[in-house]
């Protein structure tokens, strides 16, 4: 080893408990990117040892063995055999295993422990096999093992000091392992034969304990009960995201208006305060806006995902996904992608079948996202009167935003079963997964996930949609109109113009110019689209004070007929139009073929769709 | 011919007698042995299906549960536990 700080990985089975183990070592002093080259996330984090000194600590995707089955585990499997490009081979192995589950996790860390680098096992949720019944001796599995064994509880932070003298202990004494120990058993079999023996020696007592958990997967997992149960808390979840949002966008709201008075009021009219008014803070403020709605919906998936529950939705689901050709495990991908596609797409490495995660991608972008509620937000609120249909309690405006998030659903399984016939044609998806024990979240893993969720689309928010809305100001406000107002501002610029263009190919399907030219900067993400439409209305308006104080739903009412408003709104349930979505999608399928496939038949199917609305609407007459 | 685990009843232990490896795929197999299914095992069939279908099967081994598709737990012949 040379004078750099020791790297030291935890590496383990899924559900061992090794990311609380990881934020109760780190805190959250983490960094995430991706190894290079693959989109697999790298978690590393700073952790000292007793007398100061730092180590980094790198968090490897879980994995069941050191054969992979994903992509994620082929990178667990070349860090800890010192083959991933760009990474070192870590000086020594944290192997984290699930005192409760000792009979399977102890196959790998057989495997882990034979490759021979200072090694310490975590014993870890200690607390939940008590609870289960079990006593264990980790002196006995220390003896076993070759190796030290250390007792955790990471969501008490029980153990990690131990834990962390262990690992120098380890360092410093390192010796190449006997022989005997360092040969694991050949085959498989014969691991999960000494696995069992191993953890049969290391329980001192195991006492029959009635789980409660039982009880509720009866419940959970009923197939009537269970599926009501999953309708109603899907139901939750959106009705949350709309409900508890309310108060903080209008504190975001004011406090971006306050921001434009500032500047207004203290910089000169002028290039620099048009370009920061009307441009940055015009288009940054209408996507910030939408950040309570997304953290919401992060916050109900990942209380799901911590809980185990999501695995049982998985199940539920499994039934209804297979009918169109996918499994279960494509379920966690799509509902993530209610929030974004793009950690969506990233989830579906975990589908082991190439076609079935193929096809999941591709539909991927059809749920709806919440960068779509912008959009969806602002023309349902001009143009969807706020009434309740008949005489229930149903609210019109929320019927036609279910209805959205419904077509996409829809569009998606019978895109869906089109593939499957066609170009990912394959095998019936298989559908293997491990049943996680409920567990109460924890407060500190939430919040960390969350805030990582949140600083992504704050930098995607500000880098991406900041410099696509101060180009298009740009564009909008260059060459200036001649004064004698015969053309409007945003006609003449070289934006206008461009629409124009763009306008001769959507006008048969009810696009005006105002969306050609806001179709054109959504390409980066769709939320721009309505930045698009407030920066324009922000320019025209220029400094006609009647036409400032009005909102930008009431301009729109007055230049767009109803059957416009509606094929817009049908256009983004399916137009691929999202920069990074694409970009994922291109490193995911390693090349341009299935990424292009996705834009292409999206495109058809959004012209398609916002044409028969346009069409049907103009002949009930509301063109 | 022994039962299969698809039709086993749920909540009623079962040993696996033997698995039609060859008609699992190599990754198939692989992943049903790193969950632990294997000849001589001990496993109980707990849940199965929803409101649309029977399928999958979700099943405990040991201290673990997982989940497998129908079309898999047929590959799998089983005996009464104790045997």
């Amino acid at each position: 080893m040379t004078n750099a700080i020791p790297s030291i990985a935890l590496v383990g089975n899924p559900n061992a408990g090794k990311s609380s183990l990881f934020n109760a070592l780190t805190g959250a002093r983490q960094k995430i990117a991706n190894y290079p080259g693959v989109t697999v996330e790298r978690k590393a984090g700073h952790a000292s040892f007793a007398d100061g000194r730092p180590m980094s600590l790198v968090d490897l995707p879980g994995s069941y063995s050191l054969s992979p089955a994903s992509p994620d585990e082929a990178v667990t499997r070349d860090v800890v055999l010192g083959r991933q490009a760009g990474e070192r081979r870590p000086d020594a192995l944290i192997v984290v295993v699930d005192a409760a589950n000792l009979d399977n996790h102890l196959c790998f860390a057989l495997e882990l422990i034979a490759l021979g680098l200072p090694t310490v096992v975590a014993l870890n949720m200690l607390d939940l096999a008590e609870r289960d019944g079990l006593t264990l001796d980790p002196e006995i599995l220390s003896r076993e093992l070759g190796v030290p064994v250390v007792p955790t509880v990471a969501v008490r932070r029980r153990g990690m000091t131990e834990l962390l003298a262990a690992v120098e202990g380890a360092i410093g004494s390192h010796q190449p392992l006997a022989a005997e120990i360092v040969a694991p058993p050949a085959t498989d079999v014969a691991l999960h034969q000494r696995a069992r023996e191993i953890a049969r020696a290391t329980t001192l007592s195991e006492t029959p304990v009635r789980r409660w958990t039982a009880r509720v997967d009866a419940v959970v997992l009923h197939p009537v009960a269970g599926f009501l149960i999953l309708l109603a808390l899907m139901f939750i979840m959106f009705q949350g995201v709309y409900a508890w949002s309310e108060a903080p966008i209008g504190w975001i709201e004011a406090g971006f208006a306050t921001l434009q008075q500032m500047v207004t009021a203290n910089l000169p009219d002028g290039f620099v305060r048009g370009l920061i008014v009307e441009g940055l803070i015009a288009g940054v403020g209408a996507v910030i806006v939408f950040l309570p709605q997304i953290l919401i919906l992060f916050l109900f998936i990942l209380l799901l995902e911590a809980s185990g529950y999501m695995t049982r939705a998985a199940f539920l689901m499994d039934g209804i996904m297979a009918k169109v050709g996918l499994s279960g495990r494509g379920f966690i991908p799509l509902l993530s992608s209610f929030a974004c596609a793009v950690p969506g797409i990233m989830a579906t490495r975990a589908i082991p079948d190439a076609k079935d995660r193929l096809t999941t991608i591709l539909i991927a972008p059809l749920m709806t996202c919440s960068a779509r509620l912008p959009v969806y937000t602002l023309i349902i609120g001009a143009f969807i009167p706020a009434r309740n249909v008949g005489g229930s309690p149903v609210g019109l405006q929320g019927l036609v935003l279910f209805g959205l998030y419904l077509s996409g659903i829809v569009g998606a399984m019978i895109v869906a079963l089109v593939l499957r016939r066609t170009v990912a044609k394959g095998n019936a998806a298989g559908f293997m997964m491990e049943m996680p024990r409920y567990q109460w979240p924890r407060f500190k893993d939430i919040a960390i996930a969350l805030w990582q969720r949140a600083w992504i689309f704050l930098r995607r928010a500000g880098t991406i949609i900041a410099v696509t809305t101060v180009v298009l100001w740009l564009l909008l406000s260059f060459p200036k109109a001649p004064a004698d107002g015969s053309i409007s501002q945003v006609d003449y610029s070289v934006a206008g113009r461009i629409a124009s263009g763009l306008e001769v190919v959507v006008r048969p399907i009810g696009f005006n110019h105002d969306i050609a030219l806001a179709l054109i900067p959504a390409m980066a993400a769709r939320e721009v689209a309505v930045s698009a439409l407030a920066t324009a209305n922000a320019i025209e308006a220029g400094d006609d004070e009647e036409a400032m104080a009005q909102s930008l739903s009431e301009r729109l009412q007055g230049r767009w007929s109803i059957a416009t408003a509606l094929a817009f709104l049908a256009w983004f349930v399916f137009a691929p139009q999202c920069i990074s979505t694409i970009a994922i999608t291109r490193r995911e399928t390693n090349g341009w073929k299935w990424p292009l496939f996705m834009v292409g038949y999206l495109f058809a199917l959004a012209y398609a769709a916002a044409g028969i609305t346009y069409w049907i609407a103009v002949a009930f007459g509301l063109g | 011919m022994n039962p299969r685990l698809d039709s086993a009843p749920l909540g009623v232990a079962v040993r696996i007698s033997r698995i039609d490896w060859d008609r699992l795929s190599q990754d198939e197999g692989r992943r049903l042995r790193e969950f632990g299914l294997m000849e001589g095992i001990e496993v109980t069939p707990l849940h199965r299906g929803s409101l649309f279908s029977r399928d999958p099967l979700a099943l405990s081994i040991g201290r673990m549960q997982v989940i497998i598709r129908a079309r898999h737990a047929a590959m799998i012949e089983v005996v009464p536990a104790g045997l």
